[in-house]
Parts: C-alpha cells; sequence; structure tokens
C-alpha cells in the first residue's frame, strides 16, 4: 500500500490537476458570459505547443510563457468573433478549434521540427522549479507544498484572483452580469459584448498556460495530442463547480488525484484500465451532480407540502 | 384546369424564399471551399512548397487510379455513414460527439462475435457480428443519452468523455483477454474466417461489397429524416422539445431513439471496417474517423443529401491528402487545416450573412432618407 | 390655462426606418417640465421606439431630439441620456436577478475603494437614502429575483432615480400589476411629480389610466403622430378612437344561456414551480359545456402553473383532474389531447410554436400520425399537409410571407393566430386558453374573441386565464380570482365590478370560495 499512497501520489496530483484547473477556471470565465467554450482543449494543445516552440528558440521559460499567452489572447478573440459577431454555433467553432489545433500542431511538428510524434530536445528550458522554505517546514505536507513547478503556485493565486475579481469587483459584477441579463448590462451604459470579449480574451489565455504547464512543466517536450482530452475535463468540472472558482478547482483535484491514483496502480492494473478511470469518474461526477440537485429539490417539494398544512 | 394551374403557380411562389437561402447556402459553401484552398495555398507557399503541384498531387491521388477512386470511395462510405449518424441525432436535439467510441466498441463486438462463430455458415458469421455491432454501439450511446433526456447531464460532455474510456476499454481487451494468439498481430483479436470477409470491388483498394450495406443504410437514413413521420417528430423535438412535448409527441422517446440509432449506425461502421478491410479488431481500427464524418455533418446543417455530397468531397482531400505527402512531400495535416478553415466559414456564414444584409439595408435607408429630405426641401 | 412650463425634451421632426418597416413618421413633440405626459397608441404604433431614440438606445434615421435644449450627440445612448437626466423604467425589467437591490441599482456605476474594490457599504447607504427621499421603500439586500413585480419596478424606477434622473420615461408600467399596485404606483408618480419636480413620460395602451393620470396626451398610430390633447379635454373613446382610427366599441358579445353538464372538474390541484417553491395550493374549479370561466389574476400567482397541469406539462403534488367523469391526473400532454383537451399557452415562442419549424409544420402538430398526413403511420404526406395548412392560414386570416418559411419570422398577432387556427381545429370539447391577446393588435383582438365566442356558443367548455379585465369581463360568464395558487372568489362576471374584483386578485378572500 505504501508505495501507491505516498508522497509521490500527492505531488502527482497536483502536477496533473493544474492544467485542469487553468483551463477550467478560463471556462469559468466564459460561462458567466453564457458562453460554452468546447475549444478549449484545443487551445490547451496549441498553448503546448507553442510554449514548446517558443523556450526553444529563445532558450528561455519566460518566451516560452509568452508565446502561449500571445496565442491565447489570438485565440481569444478568434473565439469571441466567430461565436459573438458571427454568430455561429459555439460547438461546432469548439470542435473545429480542437481539429484545427491537432492538425496545426501535427502539422508544424513534422515542417518545424521534421519530427513525428514527439519533439524534445535539450534546447527546452523548462518552467522553473520553486521551493518555498517556509512551506517546506510543514509537518507532512510540507514536501508537496514546496518544490512545485511555476504554474501550480501561479493556479492557486489565480483561483483566488478569480474569485475576487468576480464577486468583489465592479468589472466581475459586469461580467456576470453580460451572462445572467446582458439587457440590464446595457441600459445601464456598459457593452455586454466588451465583457464578452474580455472573458474570451482571459479564456484563451489560460487555457494556453494550461498546455504550457503540460509540456514545460515537468516533462519538457510536445507530443501529438499532448491535451488528451483534459480540455474537456475541465468544462466538466466547470459545469461540476458551478462556476464557482474554488468549488471547480476542488473538481479539479479530484481529477487529478484519480488520474495520479491511476498511475501509481498502473503496476497492479493494466494501463488501460487505470487510464480510463479517470473520464469515467468524471462522468459520474456529473451526473451525481445532478442528481443532488434533483434530491435537494424534492426534499424542497416535501417541506413546501408540510408548508401548505397537508 | 385554371385553378390548377393558379395553384401551381402559387406554390412556386411559396417555393421561392427556401430555393433563395439554399442557392445562397451553396454560395457561401464555394466561397468557403475557395476560402480555404486559399488558406492553404499560402501555408504551402511559406514552407517552400508549390500549391498547384500540391493540389494537383492531391486530386491525382484521389481520383487518378481506380485503386485510388477505390479509396476514395471507401472513404465516402465511413465519412458519409457517420455524418449521417451525428445528423440523424442532432435533428432530435441530441448531440452525439461519442460516436468514435460506439465505433470502437461496434467493431469489437463484430470481431468477437464473428469469430466465435467460425464454422457457421457465412450468413450467420455476418448476421451475427452485425447484430453484436448494432447492440454494442447502440447500446453505448443509450446511456449519455438517457443521461440527457432523464436527467438533463449535457451529452457533449459525457460522450466525449466515454469516447476516451471505450477507446482505452478496448485496447485493455484487445491486448488482454481478447488478444489473439497469432504471431505478428500487436494488439489485435482473433480473425474471422476468410470466407466471410468482403470481396474487394476495386483490385487493391478498400473499396468492399461493404458499401451496399452502407447504401443501405444511407437510404434508410435519409428516407426517415426527409420523408417519414418519425423524422418529422423529430424535427419538431429538435427544434423545440418543450412544443413537441406540448403537441402530444413524445420527445423524451424520440430523442432517446435517434441517439440509440446513432450510436448503431456507429457500431456498424466499426462492423464494416473489420469484415472489409482489418478482418479482425484491430486498435488502430479508426483514426478520427468519427470526428470527420461529425465536421461534413455540422457544415452541411445535418441535411441528408447535403452529407452525402459533401463526405465524397471531404474523401478526396482525405485520400488526395496522404497521397500529396507521397509525392509532393508536404505533410498531410495541411487538409485538416484546410477542412477546419471551410468549417469555420461555413458556421460563420448565417452570421456574416446577416452583418452583410444590414450594411447594405442601413445604407438604402439611409440614402432613401436623404433622397426624402431632398425632395422635400424642393 | 395654466401657464406655458418650459419645455424638456423636444423632438423635431424625428423619423426612425427600420428593414421594411418606418416605425416614426417626421415626428415632432414636446415635453413640459413638471407634466405627466401620456403617450398611446396600438402596438406598433411607434411610441416604444421614438422613446428609444429619447433613450439613446437607438440613433434617429432623420431629425433631431433635445434633451433640456441641447441636441443629443450623434453619438446619444443611454449613458449619455442619464447624465442628461432621461431615465428610463423598460416593459420588460433589465434587472439581474441574483444581484441584490443595492447591486442592481448601482449597475454600471459602482463605487471603488483604492480603485479596485467594490464599495458596497456605500452604495447600500446610498439606496437606503434615496428610498427614504422618494418614498419607495425597499431593502437593499434582498436578491431581485425573489421580489415580487411591483418591487421590481420599485428598483426600477430607483435606478433611474439613482442616476439623477429627472424625466422618467415609463413603458406600459402597469402590464403587470395588480389594482392596488396601480394605485399605489401612481401615487408615487404624482408625489415625486409634485414634490421632486419630475417630469414623467407615460407609454401605455390602457385609456383609463391616461385619462387617470396624464395632464396632456399624444396619440400615436403607424408610426405618425396624430396629435396632442389636454387630458381634461377627452375622453377614453375619443382617444380609442384616434388610436384606431375608427370607432371601437367595447361591448359583451355574449349570447345564450352557459351549459349545465359538468366537462372539466379540478379538485384540490396541487403544483410546484419551476423554482420548487408551491404555486398552486389547492384550486377546485368546475367547468361546464358552453361556458366561458375566466380566470382572474396578476400574473405569477400560479396561473402558468395550473392550466400547465391541466395539460400535462407539469406534474401535481396534489389533488385531481376530471374530465367527462375519468381521472386524467398526470396523464401526458398526448394522452389528455386524445381525450379532447386542447391549450393556447401563454408562451408562444417557448411553448406553442417552433420558431425554426416552418407554418405548415406547426399548423400540423398533433394531426401527423392521421391516415390523411401519414401512410401507414410511417410516410409523411407532405403535400396534405401543405393543402391543410393552406386552408387553416386562409380560415383564420394568417398572413406570412408563403407557408414555407419559419413559424419565427411571423409577426405576433399571426403567431398567435396559428396556435389558435391549430389548437381550434381538433374541435375539442375543452378549451384551456392563456393570454390569448398579449401583445396583439386591436384588429386581430377582435377576430380573436369572435372565434373563441364561437366555439362557446358551440358548446365548449372553456377556461380562460387572462391578465386584462377588459378580456375577461367580454368574454366569461364566470369569474374566479387566484392568488397566490388559491382561489379566493367566484362571481358570475354581471354581479361584480373591475374594482372590486381587483380586491379579490390581490389577497382579499370571499367567503365559501373554497368550495366549486
Amino acid at each position: 500500500m505504501s508505495d501507491v499512497f505516498n508522497l509521490l501520489l500527492f505531488q502527482n496530483t497536483l502536477r496533473t490537476a493544474t492544467p485542469v484547473v487553468l483551463c477550467a477556471l478560463g471556462c469559468l470565465m466564459t460561462d458567466q458570459v453564457g458562453i460554452m467554450n468546447i475549444g478549449v482543449d484545443g487551445m490547451m494543445l496549441m498553448g503546448a505547443f507553442f510554449a514548446v516552440l517558443g523556450s526553444y528558440l529563445f532558450g528561455s521559460w519566460v518566451m516560452g510563457l509568452l508565446f502561449a499567452t500571445v496565442l491565447g489572447v489570438l485565440l481569444g478573440l478568434f473565439y469571441y468573433v466567430f461565436s459573438i459577431t458571427f454568430k455561429s454555433d459555439e460547438f461546432i467553432i469548439g470542435v473545429a478549434l480542437n481539429i484545427l489545433a491537432g492538425g496545426l500542431t501535427v502539422f508544424l511538428l513534422r515542417t518545424l521540427f521534421g519530427v513525428k510524434g514527439s519533439f524534445s530536445s535539450p534546447g527546452i528550458v523548462p518552467l522553473p522549479t520553486i521551493h518555498i522554505p517556509w512551506l517546506e517546514r510543514i509537518p507532512l505536507l510540507g514536501p508537496i507544498l514546496s518544490g512545485n513547478t511555476l504554474l501550480v503556485y501561479v493556479s492557486w493565486v489565480l483561483v483566488a484572483v478569480c474569485w475576487a475579481f468576480l464577486y468583489k469587483t465592479p468589472l466581475g459584477f459586469h461580467l456576470r452580469a453580460s451572462g445572467e441579463a446582458p439587457e440590464a448590462l446595457r441600459a445601464s451604459g456598459k457593452s455586454p459584448e466588451r465583457m464578452k470579449r474580455l472573458a474570451s480574451v482571459l479564456c484563451g489565455v489560460l487555457a494556453s498556460i494550461s498546455g504550457a504547464h503540460l509540456s514545460l512543466g515537468y516533462l519538457t517536450m510536445f507530443s501529438e495530442n499532448m491535451s488528451a482530452s483534459r480540455g474537456y475535463v475541465a468544462v466538466a468540472c466547470v459545469i461540476f463547480g458551478g462556476s464557482n472558482p474554488p468549488r471547480v478547482f476542488l473538481a479539479a483535484l479530484l481529477f487529478g488525484f484519480i488520474d495520479a491514483l491511476g498511475m501509481r496502480l498502473q503496476k497492479y492494473i493494466p494501463s488501460e484500465i487505470t487510464s480510463m478511470a479517470p473520464y469515467v469518474v468524471t462522468v459520474v461526477m456529473m451526473v451525481a451532480v445532478v442528481v443532488l440537485r434533483q434530491r435537494r429539490q424534492a426534499a424542497r417539494e416535501r417541506a413546501g407540502r408540510a408548508l401548505d398544512g397537508r | 384546369m385554371k385553378t390548377g394551374f393558379m395553384q401551381s403557380i402559387r406554390a412556386l411562389i411559396a417555393l421561392k424564399p427556401r430555393q433563395k437561402l439554399t442557392v445562397q447556402y451553396l454560395l457561401s459553401l464555394l466561397i468557403a471551399v475557395l476560402l480555404a484552398f486559399l488558406v492553404g495555398a499560402g501555408i504551402m507557399l511559406l514552407c517552400g512548397y508549390d500549391p498547384i503541384a500540391c493540389y494537383a498531387a492531391m486530386f491525382k491521388g484521389a481520383l487518378g487510379k481506380p485503386r485510388a477512386f477505390g479509396n476514395t470511395l471507401a472513404k465516402t462510405v465511413t465519412l458519409c455513414l457517420t455524418g449521417l449518424a451525428m445528423s440523424l441525432a442532432a435533428k432530435a436535439g441530441i448531440f452525439n460527439v461519442g460516436g468514435e467510441g460506439q465505433l470502437y466498441l461496434g467493431g469489437l463486438a463484430a470481431a468477437v462475435v464473428g469469430a466465435r462463430l467460425n464454422g457457421s455458415p457465412v450468413w450467420i458469421v455476418t448476421a451475427g457480428a452485425l447484430l453484436a455491432a448494432i447492440a454494442a454501439g447502440g447500446a453505448y450511446a443509450w446511456l449519455p443519452g438517457v443521461l440527457k433526456v432523464k436527467l438533463k447531464v449535457n451529452e457533449v460532455v459525457t460522450t466525449i468523455l466515454l469516447n476516451s474510456a471505450a477507446i482505452y476499454f478496448c485496447s485493455f481487451m484487445a491486448n488482454g483477454p481478447l488478444k489473439t494468439a497469432e504471431r505478428g498481430i500487436a494488439s489485435g483479436t482473433d480473425a474471422i474466417t476468410q470466407t466471410a470477409w468482403f470481396t474487394p470491388l476495386i483490385r487493391l483498394s478498400n473499396l468492399t461489397t461493404g458499401v451496399f450495406y452502407a447504401a443501405a443504410i444511407t437510404l434508410l437514413v435519409w428516407y426517415v429524416m426527409t420523408r417519414s413521420t418519425v423524422g418529422f417528430e423529430m424535427k419538431m423535438t429538435g427544434t423545440n422539445e418543450r412544443f413537441a412535448r406540448y403537441g402530444g409527441i413524445r420527445a423524451d422517446r424520440l430523442a432517446l431513439w435517434g441517439m440509440v440509432f446513432s450510436g448503431a449506425i456507429c457500431g456498424v461502421v466499426g462492423f464494416l471496417e473489420v469484415f472489409g478491410l482489418h478482418h479482425r479488431f484491430l486498435t488502430t481500427i479508426s483514426s478520427e474517423f468519427y470526428f470527420d464524418g461529425m465536421l461534413v455533418a455540422m457544415i452541411m446543417r445535418y441535411q441528408p443529401f447535403g452529407v452525402i455530397l459533401m463526405s465524397f468531397f471531404f474523401a478526396i482531400l482525405n485520400i488526395g491528402g496522404s497521397a500529396m505527402e507521397l509525392s509532393a512531400g508536404i505533410s498531410s495535416e495541411v487538409m485538416l487545416i484546410v477542412q477546419s478553415v471551410i468549417i469555420f466559414f461555413m458556421a460563420a456564414e448565417g452570421g456574416i450573412s446577416d452583418i452583410v444584409r444590414r450594411n447594405a439595408a442601413a445604407r438604402r435607408v439611409r440614402r432613401n432618407a436623404r433622397r426624402a429630405q431632398k425632395e422635400a426641401r424642393v | 390655462m395654466s401657464e406655458k412650463k418650459p419645455t424638456i425634451v423636444r423632438f423635431s421632426h424625428v423619423s426612425m426606418q427600420f428593414p421594411g418597416v418606418l416605425a416614426n413618421d417626421d415626428v415632432s413633440l414636446e415635453v413640459q417640465k413638471g407634466e405627466v405626459f401620456a403617450l398611446v397608441g396600438e402596438n406598433g404604433a411607434g411610441k416604444s421606439t421614438l422613446m428609444n431614440l429619447l433613450y439613446g438606445l437607438q440613433k434617429p434615421t432623420l431629425g433631431d431630439i433635445y434633451i433640456k435644449e441641447k441636441k443629443t450627440a450623434a453619438r446619444h445612448d443611454p449613458l449619455r441620456a442619464m447624465a442628461l437626466g432621461v431615465g428610463m423604467v423598460h416593459q420588460h425589467f433589465k434587472l439581474v436577478p441574483s444581484f441584490t437591490v443595492a447591486q442592481n441599482i448601482a449597475l454600471g456605476m459602482e463605487p471603488k475603494r483604492r480603485g479596485v474594490w467594490y464599495d458596497q457599504r456605500r452604495v447600500r447607504g446610498e439606496v437606503l437614502a434615496l428610498s427614504e427621499r422618494f418614498g419607495l421603500p425597499v431593502n437593499p439586500d434582498d436578491p431581485v429575483g425573489e421580489l415580487s413585480v411591483g418591487l421590481q419596478q420599485r428598483v426600477e424606477i430607483l435606478k433611474a432615480l439613482h442616476r439623477g434622473a429627472d424625466v422618467l420615461i415609463l413603458d406600459e408600467p402597469t402590464a403587470v400589476l395588480t389594482p392596488q399596485e396601480t394605485e399605489e404606483l401612481f401615487d408615487v408618480l404624482r408625489t415625486i411629480v409634485r414634490d421632486q419636480g419630475m417630469t414623467v413620460i407615460l407609454i401605455t395602451h390602457k385609456l383609463g389610466e391616461v385619462m387617470a393620470l396624464s395632464d396632456r396626451v399624444g396619440v400615436m398610430r403607424r408610426g405618425k403622430l396624430l396629435g396632442i390633447v389636454q387630458t381634461a379635454d377627452t375622453s377614453e373613446r375619443e382617444l380609442a378612437a384616434m388610436m384606431v382610427g375608427r370607432d371601437v366599441i367595447f361591448d359583451e358579445l355574449r349570447q345564450g344561456e352557459p351549459g349545465t353538464t359538468e366537462v372539466l372538474a379540478v379538485r384540490g390541484l396541487c403544483a410546484l414551480d419551476d423554482r420548487g417553491l408551491p404555486a398552486v395550493r389547492g384550486v377546485d374549479i368546475t367547468l361546464h359545456a358552453g361556458e366561458i370561466v375566466g380566470v382572474c389574476g396578476v400574473e405569477g400567482n400560479g396561473q402558468t402553473e395550473l392550466t400547465e397541469c391541466i395539460m400535462g406539462m407539469r406534474p401535481q403534488t396534489g389533488g385531481s383532474v376530471t374530465l367527462n367523469g375519468k381521472d386524467v391526473t398526470n396523464l401526458t400532454p398526448g394522452d389528455i389531447r386524445a381525450m379532447g383537451v386542447s391549450w393556447i399557452p401563454d408562451d408562444r415562442l417557448r411553448t406553442g410554436l417552433s420558431a425554426k419549424a416552418t407554418v405548415t409544420e406547426n399548423l400540423l402538430v398533433g394531426r401527423q400520425r392521421e391516415p390523411a398526413f401519414s401512410a401507414l403511420g410511417i410516410h409523411y404526406r407532405k403535400g396534405n399537409a401543405r393543402r391543410y395548412g393552406e386552408r387553416l392560414a386562409e380560415a383564420f386570416d394568417i398572413r406570412s410571407g408563403g407557408l414555407e418559411v419559419p413559424a419565427g419570422s411571423l409577426s405576433g398577432g399571426n403567431m398567435q393566430k396559428a396556435i389558435l387556427a391549430r389548437e381550434f381545429s381538433f374541435d375539442s370539447p375543452v378549451l384551456v386558453i392563456s393570454q390569448p391577446t398579449r401583445g396583439v393588435d386591436i384588429g386581430a383582438i377582435e377576430f380573436i374573441h369572435e372565434k373563441i365566442l364561437e366555439k362557446r356558443n358551440a358548446g365548449c367548455a372553456i377556461l380562460l386565464v387572462s391578465a386584462d379585465l377588459d378580456e375577461l369581463f367580454r368574454l366569461s360568464d364566470r369569474l374566479v380570482t387566484l392568488y397566490e395558487g388559491r382561489i379566493t372568489g367566484r362571481f358570475p362576471t354581471d354581479d361584480i365590478t373591475r374594482q372590486e374584483i381587483g380586491y379579490y386578485m390581490t389577497g382579499g378572500r370571499q367567503k365559501g370560495a373554497d368550495e366549486a
């Protein structure tokens, strides 16, 4: 048992959950303005590629992140223009974006680097690992909390920032209003379209950066289809967490845990089954949320009947 | 006699607005394709290839030799079936994005049952495998379908996640309990008896007698969707589910059946791959077949006739793309990029034409108002 | 004659052209400071459009608008209108349901602490002060989505006042209020006009209220301003004639006695609304052949849920529905239709039609499995369907660009006629009709009322749910009032007045109202 439930398991949990956390935060933004962005998986994949590209070309992880960020802005604007200005079906645009991402990354992989399958090179500079001395001293949790790469900590900070932004700043209120009651926002003189554009761009950046964590975080490589549907898991987490940053964070952690557990259990259970598990669990999660909501409804029904004295 | 004439004139005039829309749509499609080809040409130039040579290689590679043509037709069949599977469910208002997983499971079931029935007459082997494929695909689609219909769980996300689950599961089965004892097969099940294999129609190509199964299914789906009463009810369910329920239509049941049949068709695609091509289940049985078919369906707005036509075009792009890679050297993924540009443009077509129309109308209005003002002053 | 007050808002030769329709045609009018100006006209006359131009939601095609003698800029928008002191309370409230009262009032101009954080404490304080000053009590922390419609409207008014409005435009404000709430609103308006020097522009089609509240009235028809009169110098009948262009008689058309055979019996019906809260709490109604029973109530008191239960679109949590003696509780809509009930729902686009399907298809739903339209239950007979659609469209005067266009492209009145055509064609002995003439022009209203009465005189049992008292009084044999999910009164139509019924619609209870 101890070689399964050990430090490595929890460290891997954080590492696996982080891209989902970042991506889910982005999805959460667009969900708040009433858009469901299914294309985040493709954005993650492209972010992963361009981060590697940037890091390789300039020998710096900063450039890698910068490439991913700029790409994210462009992707966000692209998504906004098509789904809002051109009123395209979000679902079609999202899926098409994922297909474009797959095609483009493989194409560039073969054309720019001349390889198939994956690209790895000592020239790629990974994200820095950060050791926080006072964090390390905490018993039990210390080695888990400290020694992670940059984006893991960034993701924690962003969860708090997103929450504060959405619920404690006027701009956050405007963002939420543009999804819930855009006409109300428009009547007060602000443009819901501008809020949706902002949310789209934020989503693009966050999804791209989540890809950067995949390719520059612990491995320094890009491989075809690296995102492995994690973008869709992020969407599921947003649904599961009701677009609330802390809840979404917990959902993503759960996914990371199951995934990491699967990896540790590969010694005893065939790898395909363990790879399957996170996806099945996510589906079960989604169903559980809905069933719970319905049970709460039924309880309210019973209370309502009691009120009427029947 | 006169009234009949007047009636037909009235009918013609009544059809006009719909025809106008179709013409506009086809025109937009043409523009989208040209635009996409231009983008592709741009990418080719950037990478130092000659676009004309590449495109020529592509068309030649898809239609030049009988063998290539056979492959293109075979690909058309796959795209058409998966596209129709998507369209059928979409018509009832439910998005089946899990066709890939249903395809895998259908293929696995067909291969396993077919191999188990080795020794029985050919028609039993074939029928048994076909039924197994239909059941497997249908059942696996039923799950997310019932979740959506009864519990309102988003079917796009569940079907995509279940895709991964199914593919991993099939991989596990093909590498584990169901792995064939034959040497040289990396991850696959036992082969079905040679007598049950489909016969190729064009030598050395992928086109087999399986195409007749596909034609039958295509005809059936086209009929159901466009000419049947069930299709009418599905359309009502898909366009406004609450209205359908209010009108007495069993919307739940229709949506669920749409999903199940969609999955069944995908299972059949797996069956066709096994019996026509690989003769066993391999983990490489499909490479995103369903996604390609889904794209076709989305571009042609789930209209069956359009799906059939577009499947042929996309098959050319697909087969031609691989051929292009071999002869011209450019990576075949560039055709994927071309395809996604077509989708983007077609998805935006409605919005773009709205904007164009609005600007034209506003300009016209301003012109008329200015003219009226001038006349009033005179 | 009162001295001429200064002009606060002026329209000068304003025209507004939309694709295909001239919404405002060379309109010139002046609104004086401190008056209550009513703008009346039918649906589509152009009154809302004109005010949208003033408020900056649209730009006029021609002409100029002056606010306090300053011409509005070419880029005039709601922000600028609000800065100039013009506030608008829309017919469909522009509120965010999950935000609190204070957050809604401050939306778009939230004060900040240290440049970043939302200073909610300050906003609460400002809202409380404002509500006291104008006599509009509210609780700043209530989520707006849980408030009554009257309170929500109060929040809308406070929103405008918070931005320093001294011209208040109200678009059909009483459409969703009870008679009592309407009186409260009018008291508030009179007070703020008198004590705070406000100017009020009232857009409405309810002539009784115009007579009660306004100083001057402007009448619009088909985009043109026909004229402005002093309210004291005119009457409802005169205004109605101007609005429609002909003499309109608001008579009652019922003839003959209602039948006595009991057809539909609702007993102790209970149901929850979409939020899980009790909406129908023990309703008893009996319907006889050849009669119209009108259900009076302000929207939101359980009418929608009641009709949905009868049709099988909503699960009941208690009670029963009996049709000709047979229990139809919780059957599917298809079964209930088969037993002879048809429903015209209150929500055209959500429930009554499929906007994307063609008009023919919409007209056919419910009959698609009949042998005439379905060969062997399999093949869809398009030709027959088309011919049937044409016949219905002609009989019910449905105007559209051909029958193969999406139903969503029809006008509101034509949509309603299409739904009526379909539901009436089933010749059901029981008809449940909800809000049949909401958003429909006077000409079409006449037509629809005629058709409903035809059915009644032919022996149908009709349950009529409406928020329009005129309509209810005109058509019903009996009236019941519904308040918070319970029947509070039952009256033969001739034995009660509109004022009295308002009392029962808002909670007053009649003795013995619980028995059918």
